[in-house]
């Protein structure tokens, strides 16, 4: 291939590197615009009794003041409706939104922001999701069995979905098996932390069109949100995206859009909200807590023979996508390996937090921290190497998941040891705190519904049309299809995200599969616009279209270069030619899950007095498929090690009496320049047949191994296991000593 | 209540203004809502992630955490000064080539920050460019393709 897997710098880079790109904050609606606040409850969990907006609606330069009154009386939830946009009677997190206002300038938004009076009645709450599915409990939905929610959704109390897997027979299996083990470990919420907080700007014409400038990851679903919350057609609401400052998995959910809708149709005015860093932090939609028990049986070789698994994720005070993660976390939950024998169940239970959503990887590190340490754990006590307990159990093509789907393209063994051998080229350094440690993990990657245009225009370049808003390089790559397809360079192919009036439906940037669901309809669409290229080339060439190939911009029959006629011509002549202009729409969904293994290896030293770790060594081998364009590759991964290793030793939203204490970026630390090792990326490349030109999807795969990684190489150094994280200096400080306690 | 006016003059990547600002009137908002310079991100608004990084008499600053009236009288250098017309600036080459910006948010204050250490140690070790970006959140990258282009820019320039 020419085009497609070539290192090639993105599309829209001279943009990012000048300061031209146009980020949420820096869309200019046309008019002056009003700076837009939101009210939210102080209360984790309180009964609410009056709301009072009269003072801030007569501050001066208040210019709308809105509350649930404004909006039709609705409650929405993919899976159980749950969830009203402002609260009414009940505020159900500490952030919960009660009103917003919008005002001639953000001081003035603020203050009317405490103007506005709430009566609370505060009443119990629950931050854990273990504690939450207690009998005594506070139940957070007291009405929840009146809600709407999908048919055969298993619910109870805080428990809005209750997902269980059964697969062979699982007391059997640890009959059959030599030794059984059985931990706890507890996975915190972590957020995304994108550097760009969540924005939204809207303005409502005389037509009654609302038009919202949103810096989303889900276009599509965005604009059926705000249809649906604020009662109107489609037609009448336009998203436009922006470029966008991060997401992972944190920009799918509306947020401040519909509020910012309704009052720009109440002041008549546009109106911008920004979201505040503390703002951000608390109502979100940032990774799901988890609580897992992992009881696994083998045989004295290190076969597994069963395994049985609990999860519970705290939700926040809606399902949100939550129960779709934990339906999706039971089908992960073993890991990539074989298990004859399996019982899962996985609850997905409502706390008095934000709704937690689908940061990337969702339930992926929580699971892997679980499993593999629980897998380093057992070779140890077994006397097997780590890596050799995981070849011997991987799964291999044709292997099925728990819920029954047969694998394809599985190459977990080839990974596991492309990394292994990577660490094991340098000889590990003297010093007794030093270690070693391994994971490996999976991430299934569908297909979703997505459509997308490619047009040869009449200088003979190409355009693409998408709804795909591009985080991770997906234009770039989707450039380099067509490129491929049609024989033009990259710099002849113009990418365009369109907004929701004009372009075709598209999938969400989320779960590594942007790629393959969008690369999937460019290469229809790409290749159905070669058909007719050649059609119109054939009569002017006076030869069989079959007989053309597309390459340097020119169309040729095949083996006779010189009869040739160039793209640009071929776009002048289908004007004149009966076929009419060269474009093509084509669609894709459902399309066939893939695998896509990580295998990392990191090497540490810990520090036992002060418990500091420090990591001198990090491998990350994945398994691609077809790597489009190697260099955004590389990028997905050496940004998803380091989130996934903030996660392992730094990162935690923690909670106090319901409020979370860490709101900032002081206190909740991400990864800076001088904490992040660098990342030895080892690809590994076999075409996949379900993706486009072989592609697999990137993105998720590499958060997923490093709390595991951590965890195994920390036990290593100094022979202390973490079951919570993050593993923290003080956590190994006290486990040391406890340790030293027990020895003597 | 109005926040007392003040006259200030600043040279802004190259060109001098004068503005009535309020007293209390942020450097980034100054440039970003006065000026209509919005490169230069807001991140936190508390000085801790780095994107609203400028030049300000040749020092490295959080545009959010400074006056406007602090910068009167001085030079300001933003992303959108970085380019010599047509001509990239060699870190904004190297940030391209290097695959150094992913959503880009980061990167105007990113460039500023390699700027800011270039200008005061032309080649610096991968260490000292690591440190020269310390104050700087990246979430996408994982800083190491920043800290390469910063190497690579060095030997260019």
């Amino acid at each position: 291939m020419r085009v497609v897997g070539q290192e090639l710098p993105r599309v829209e880079i001279l943009e990012k590197v000048t300061g031209q790109s146009v980020f949420g904050a820096d869309v200019l609606p046309g008019g002056r615009v009003l700076a837009g606040k939101m009210v939210l409850s102080p209360h984790p969990h309180a009964r609410i009794t009056a709301i009072r907006t009269e003072r801030a609606e007569r501050l001066p330069g208040v210019k709308a003041v809105v509350t649930a009154a404004d909006l039709p009386a609705i409650r929405y939830g993919r899976f159980v409706r749950d969830e009203a946009y402002f609260a009414t009677t009940k505020a159900r997190y500490a952030g919960d939104r009660i009103a917003a206002v919008a005002a001639v300038d953000e001081e003035t938004a603020e203050e009317a922001a405490r103007l506005i009076e709430v009566d609370y009645e505060v009443l119990p709450s629950v931050t854990s999701g273990l504690e939450a599915m207690a009998p005594d409990a506070p139940l957070l939905h007291e009405d929840y069995a009146d809600y709407w929610a999908q048919p055969d959704l298993d619910r109870r109390g805080n428990v809005c979905g209750h997902k269980q897997i059964v697969r062979g027979d699982v007391e059997r299996g640890f009959a059959e098996a030599d030794r059984i083990f059985e931990h706890r470990f507890h996975v915190p919420m972590v957020h995304q932390t994108y550097i760009e907080p969540h924005t939204a700007t809207a303005r409502f014409d005389a037509s009654g069109k609302a038009t919202v400038w949103a810096s989303s990851l889900a276009l599509f679903p965005l604009r059926a949100a705000i249809a649906q919350i604020l009662r109107m057609p489609m037609t009448k609401v336009r998203v436009i995206p922006t470029e966008i400052g991060g997401g992972f998995g944190g920009k799918l959910s509306p947020t401040v859009e519909p509020a910012a809708v309704v009052l720009a149709r109440k002041a008549r005015r546009p109106v911008r909200i920004v979201m505040s860093r503390s703002e951000d932090f608390q109502t979100t939609n940032p990774r799901h807590p988890f609580h897992l028990r992992y009881k696994t049986g083998v045989k004295h070789d290190g076969t597994i023979t069963a395994r049985e698994i609990e999860v519970v994720l705290g939700t926040g005070f809606s399902a949100g996508s939550g129960v779709m993660i934990s339906q999706g976390a039971a089908v992960r939950a073993p890991g990539p390996y074989r298990v004859p024998n399996l019982k899962i169940d996985s609850y997905c239970v409502y706390t008095n937090t934000s709704t937690c959503g689908a940061y990337r990887g969702p339930a992926g590190p929580q699971l892997a921290f679980a499993s593999e340490s629980q897998m380093d754990i057992i070779a140890r006590e077994l006397g097997i190497d780590p890596v050799e307990l995981r070849l011997r159990n991987a799964m291999v093509d044709g292997d099925e998941t728990p819920a029954g789907a047969r694998l394809e393209d599985v190459h977990a063994k080839e990974t596991l040891l492309k990394a292994a051998e990577a660490m094991n080229a340098v000889p590990r350094p003297p010093g007794n705190n030093v270690g070693r440690g391994v994971a490996m993990a999976h991430w299934l990657v569908g297909g979703m519904a997505s459509s997308a245009g490619v047009k040869l225009n009449e200088d003979g370049t190409v355009a693409i049309l998408t709804g795909l808003v591009d985080l991770s390089g997906a234009s770039t790559s989707l450039a380099q299809i067509a490129a491929e397809v049609l024989g033009v360079s990259l710099d002849d192919v113009h990418v365009r995200t369109a907004d929701t009036d004009f372009a075709p439906h598209s999938t969400l940037s989320a779960g590594s599969q942007a790629l393959k669901s969008m690369g999937g309809a460019v290469l229809l669409a790409a290749r159905e616009a070669k058909r007719q290229i050649q059609q119109v080339a054939a009569d002017k060439l006076e030869a069989d279209p079959g007989d053309l190939e597309l390459d340097g911009n020119t169309v040729f029959v095949k083996g006779s270069p010189e009869r040739a006629v160039t793209l640009r011509e071929v776009g002048q002549m289908a004007l004149e030619h009966a076929r009419g202009p060269i474009v093509s729409t084509q669609s894709v969904s459902q399309l066939t899950p893939h695998p896509a293994i990580a295998a990392h290896a990191a090497e540490v030293e810990v520090d036992p007095e002060t418990g500091r770790v420090r990591i001198l060594r990090y491998v990350a081998a994945q398994d691609v498929g077809t790597a489009v364009n190697p260099l955004s590759v590389r990028g997905q991964i050496e940004g998803g090690v380091m989130q996934g290793l903030g996660q392992a030793l730094s990162e935690a939203c923690t909670f106090t009496d319901g409020k979370m204490d860490n709101a900032n970026l002081l206190d909740y630390k991400i990864f800076s320049a001088l904490d992040a090792p660098p990342v030895e990326v080892h690809l590994v490349q076999h075409p996949c047949a379900s993706g486009p030109l072989g592609a697999k999807g990137v993105g998720e795969p590499p958060i997923i191994p490093p709390p595991a990684v951590m965890a195994n190489a920390v036990y290593d150094a100094v022979g202390v296991r973490i079951h919570d994280l993050p593993i923290t200096p003080e956590k190994i400080v006290k486990a040391l000593k406890a340790k030293r306690a027990a020895q003597r | 209540m109005e926040t007392p006016r003040i006259r200030i003059t600043v040279t802004v990547n190259g060109e001098a203004v004068s503005e009535d600002v309020p007293g209390d009137r942020s450097l980034l908002d100054f440039l970003r809502d006065d000026l209509g310079l919005t490169g230069t991100k807001e991140g936190c608004g508390e000085g801790e992630c780095g994107a609203c990084s400028v030049i300000v008499g040749g020092r490295l600053v959080d545009a959010c955490l400074i006056f406007a009236a602090e910068a009167d009288g001085r030079n300001v250098e933003t992303v959108e000064g970085l380019a010599d017309g047509e001509v990239l600036h060699p870190l904004q080459r190297a940030f391209a080539a290097a695959g150094a910006a992913q959503c880009g948010y980061c990167t105007p204050g990113m460039l500023m920050a390699g700027k800011a250490l270039l200008d005061r140690n032309p080649s610096p070790t991968r260490e000292e460019a690591a440190h020269g970006i310390a104050g700087n959140l990246c979430r996408c990258t994982g800083y190491g393709t920043i800290i390469q282009a910063v190497m690579e820019a060095a030997k260019e320039s």
